[in-house]
């Protein structure tokens, strides 16, 4: 039974000590405030989590810290999040993350792509918490 | 023409004829149809001398024409002057005229004989005429016509005449007059087949009129004897030719003319230089017109087929005029067509009008062309500020607001608890940056739909046809991305149109039909509404209009009252 309770942003949930094994999480934007902000969110959640501002350290680090789930911005400045999650998607080795697009558009301002792309799913990076990325690593499993 | 000669040579004609009236006064009942057809034949040389001179001041042409008419007449009024000098001066020049009329023939078109050789020819003809009418009049005696004291003496008569010396001379005058001529008629020939261009149609009529002298020279002349009724009656029939001569060529000049002016009219709207030069050639009825102009790197000419030409030596027999107003270009014509300068001058005219059209025209092709392209540039620049703003919103503003959002949104879970009125302090904070995020996203997407720039033009239709406020079907759409301006404008298109029957149709539904064809994009929308659109409307349909017209397309409104309204955007796209 893994426990992460870091800081004061997780208190709430260290407290419930209802806490599953919770995996790393690779949060991949090329926006350092949301990044960090993310972080303190997601590790007040109790994930572990690591960080990738571009396309090509996504891959690169996606091999090294083999994540649960990535969070791919689809707005990078290499490759977009659609390119990023095919590459991820075939990772040689062990089983592919969960990857979930997000962006501060809306889903249908990227039309049929988010449906044809092999990533979980989409998440307004406004709706970003902890449940949230829960609710798509429940659906994979 | 000096008006002082031009007075002088009327006066002389006038005078001529008047002498020759007055000369054979009263007429002889038997020979006055004769002696008035000599009357005409001359006064018509001398007609056709004082036209030639005023059309062609530089040849010499009036003046051969003047000095065969006076030739003509000259004699004749001498022998019936009943004066012994003048009657046998008149006897020795009585066949002069003939002699001036080969010169002429052998200096037309131009008006210069050709060569010393041919100079040589004309000498001898002349010599040849008064040596052998002066050997006969030697042994003429006026008894021999059975005319008595009442006929003036011939001063030149010796040891009182001889008919047979006399004929003896004729017939020798006749051999060497049917040589003569025969040297004189090959030389036109020769002439006429070295002659190119415009020289060789002028010398057609010459042709005909030489040989008919010539026959008629040589049936009359002493070697042949027929009745003097047929000779005199003959004679001015064919001399008549040679004014006739002048009056042809005049009316070729003018109807060569006139040609221009209607080669030019029919000429069709950018037709190349060859055309123009075919044209010309045409109108001239010279074949070996070349229109020249000079190579780009300034080295020489070329002409409408391609071929080098030098302009400083175009050749013998060829002649260069330079076309004012283009440029350096020339026309290199028969140097026969230098002596209707009229007409030279007329064709080169012709020519620089129909240029400078061509230039004026392709300047303006040019400048429109210029204009559209910096039109599509203007709308272009337009649209990628417009992605460029988007893009900086969603980088910027939009990335801070989710992050406040995101931040109000834990500090509210977290105050919830400890103090319920912080809680909901936070909580109205919260809805206002999110509210704040989605105006902002709207803002963001009337700037420039990502969407489209994300997905192209289906993914973007599929959007607007889900966000219309009326149920839309897209009946179809094309896959594939197209150039950024082509989707940006069948964009505009739809979108524009589907707010349009939002706003104004009171229509049920709407469809939307994109479709490819061959070269271009057709974009259609259509509605079940009220009709009765009109583009000059506010509807912004001027501007879309002015949009599509920016990448080369058309916009057609199909909107009648009661009928619905059709909206089609005809793009070209490659």
């Amino acid at each position: 039974m893994l426990r992460v309770c870091p800081d004061a942003w997780g208190q709430t949930r260290c407290q419930t000590g209802s806490v599953q094994p919770s995996p790393a999480i690779l949060i991949v934007d090329d926006h350092d405030g949301f990044r960090t902000f993310a972080r303190g969110m997601l590790e007040a959640a109790g994930f572990t989590v690591a960080e990738a501002a571009t396309g090509a350290e996504a891959t690169e680090a996606a091999r090294a810290v083999r994540p649960g789930l990535v969070l791919l911005d689809i707005g990078l400045p290499d490759f977009d999040g659609f390119e990023v999650a095919r590459r991820l998607a075939t990772v040689a080795g062990s089983p592919a993350p969960v990857v979930v697009l997000t962006s501060t558009r809306e889903a249908r301002d990227y039309g049929g792509q988010i449906a044809a792309s092999p990533a979980a799913g989409f998440l307004p990076k406004d709706q970003l918490s902890g449940t949230a990325l829960r609710r798509f690593l429940a659906q994979d499993r | 023409m000096n008006r002082w000669l031009r007075a002088a040579l009327v006066a002389g004609a006038i005078a001529a004829v008047g002498c020759f009236v007055w000369s054979s006064w009263p007429p002889n009942s038997q020979y006055a149809p004769v002696e008035i057809s000599f009357a005409v034949v001359g006064l018509s040389f001398m007609v056709a001398g004082i036209a030639a001179w005023q059309r062609w001041p530089a040849s010499r042409l009036g003046l051969l024409f003047t000095i065969v008419g006076y030739l003509y007449l000259v004699p004749y009024i001498l022998v019936n002057l009943a004066n012994p000098v003048a009657w046998t001066i008149g006897n020795v020049t009585e066949g002069i005229s003939g002699a001036a009329l080969a010169h002429l023939g052998l200096a037309w078109p131009t008006g210069r004989l050709r060569s010393r050789l041919e100079c040589g020819v004309v000498v001898a003809d002349y010599v040849q005429n008064i040596a052998f009418n002066t050997a006969a009049t030697m042994f003429w005696n006026p008894a021999f016509s059975g005319c008595n004291a009442s006929c003036p003496a011939n001063v030149l008569l010796i040891s009182g005449g001889s008919r047979s010396a006399w004929n003896a001379f004729n017939t020798v005058e006749g051999f060497v007059g049917f040589l003569m001529t025969g040297i004189i008629l090959t030389l036109i020939v020769r002439h006429w087949r070295s002659a190119r261009g415009w020289s060789r149609r002028a010398m057609i009529p010459l042709l005909w009129i030489a040989a008919a002298v010539g026959a008629e020279n040589i049936l009359t002349g002493n070697l042949f004897h027929f009745s003097a009724l047929v000779t005199y009656a003959l004679l001015p029939l064919v001399l008549l030719a040679g004014p006739a001569l002048f009056v042809i060529s005049t009316v070729r000049a003018r109807t060569a003319g006139g040609a221009l002016g209607t080669a030019i009219v029919d000429l069709e709207p950018g037709a190349s230089p060859g055309r123009l030069r075919d044209a010309l050639a045409r109108a001239l009825g010279d074949s070996t017109l070349q229109l020249a102009f000079r190579r780009p790197d300034g080295s020489g000419y070329l002409d409408t087929s391609g071929q080098a030409v030098d302009v400083a030596r175009p050749g013998p027999g060829r002649a260069v005029t330079p076309i004012a107003d283009a440029d350096g270009a020339v026309l290199i014509h028969d140097a026969g067509l230098e002596h209707e300068p009229q007409l030279v001058r007329l064709t080169a005219a012709a020519a620089s009008m129909a240029l400078e059209h061509s230039r004026l025209q392709a300047e303006v092709h040019a400048q429109l062309e210029q204009v559209r392209a910096s039109r599509a540039r203007i709308v272009e620049a337009g649209d990628a500020e417009r992605r460029r703003l988007e893009r900086d919103l969603h980088d910027g503003a939009q990335q801070r607001l989710v992050t406040l959002s995101l931040a109000l949104g834990m500090a509210r879970d977290r105050a919830a608890g400890a103090d319920p009125e912080l809680g909901s302090l936070i909580e109205s904070a919260s809805k206002e940056a999110r509210e704040a995020l989605t105006e902002l996203r709207e803002l963001a997407r009337g700037i420039h739909p990502a969407v489209l720039t994300e997905t192209g033009l289906s993914g973007a239709i599929q959007a607007l046809a889900e966000r219309s406020l009326v149920a839309t079907t897209i009946t179809a759409v094309p896959d594939g991305r197209f150039p950024a301006a082509i989707e940006a404008t069948a964009y505009f298109v739809v979108s524009e149109a589907l707010a349009n029957v939002a706003k104004h149709a009171g229509a049920d539904g709407a469809q939307v039909t994109i479709q490819r064809r061959p070269g271009r994009l057709v974009v259609e929308v259509s509605d079940d509404g009220a009709g009765g659109a009109r583009p000059e409307g506010g509807s912004g349909l001027r501007g879309l209009a002015d949009r599509v017209a920016s990448v080369g397309g058309v916009l057609r409104l199909d909107s009648p009252p009661g009928g619905g309204t059709r909206l089609e955007a005809d793009i070209p796209c490659p």
